[in-house]
């Protein structure tokens, strides 16, 4: 049996156009690391809430900033860190009663509803996002 | 029945039938093609002023946040004329984050194209 590969490091720009491409990087990890179609598919929905919320929100838009992912594999844990170098602003916590109708606020329902942790770490130049899911 | 022409890969087919317009999105949509996306359905809309929007989601493996708030554009826009969204074909991870953004009850979800039109 392959072993799971223990450490994926990707560093983009925060252009939109790099979503697809990342999406397809992380998925390609946890599926090496045993996650299912169904769980594959949340997480890499996370990544890209987490990494549009960054180009939206940190960087205001702008499209050539960086951004650095990296994913990490032991003990049935996942974790993967998202380092931005822009506002640093921690995001609000979710609302709960999130009306659908009204714009915003997806892209956090997803992380907190979809990782079993999340934390953010504000840096003196950015955010470090940390996202947390357990193999089941 | 009308044929439309789109001019975006992402709508590979649209026609009108009576007051409702279906479009077939194809692709995976996020926040880098998700202004296109936007672009040509509210042209379609307005070109076609239909009261309904009946979205063909068979050929969509992926979409973010992004591409769900055009969709709830569409419907705000929609539902303020008595209209409505219908989406039909969802593939397991398009239905996930309709879920997650609670838009169950408020966007008309079908098995099928046919089950969408009745809806």
């Amino acid at each position: 049996m392959t072993e799971a590969p223990r450490q994926l490091r990707l560093r983009v720009t925060s252009d939109p156009a790099n979503l697809a491409p990342v999406r397809h990087e992380v998925e390609s990890f946890a599926r090496a690391c045993g996650f299912d179609e169904a769980a594959r598919g949340e997480i890499v929905l996370c990544v890209n809430e987490a990494m549009t919320n960054i180009t939206r929100h940190a960087y205001d838009g702008a499209t050539d900033q960086p951004i650095e992912l990296s994913a990490t594999f032991a003990d049935d844990l996942l974790r993967i860190t998202v380092r931005d170098w822009g506002a640093g602003r921690t995001p609000r916590p979710c609302d709960q009663s999130h009306d659908p109708l009204r714009p915003g606020g997806v892209g956090m329902l997803c992380l907190r509803e979809l990782m079993d942790r999340i934390t953010f770490t504000p840096q003196t130049d950015g955010m470090l996002l940390v996202m947390e899911r357990k193999l089941e | 029945m009308q044929n439309l022409t789109p001019t975006t890969d992402l709508i590979p087919a649209a026609r009108q039938e009576g007051d409702a317009l279906l479009v077939a999105i194809r692709g995976e949509v996020d926040l880098h093609n998700s202004p296109e996306l936007r672009a040509e359905l509210f042209d379609l809309l307005g070109r076609t002023k239909a009261k309904r929007l009946i979205l063909d989601m068979g050929q969509v493996p992926y979409m973010d946040s992004s591409a769900l708030a055009v969709i709830v554009e569409a419907l705000k826009k929609l539902t303020k004329a008595g209209g409505k969204v219908v989406l039909f074909s969802l593939q397991p991870r398009v239905r996930g984050l309709i879920e997650i953004a609670r838009l169950t009850t408020v966007l008309g979800i079908a098995k099928d194209e046919r089950e969408a039109l009745t809806k």
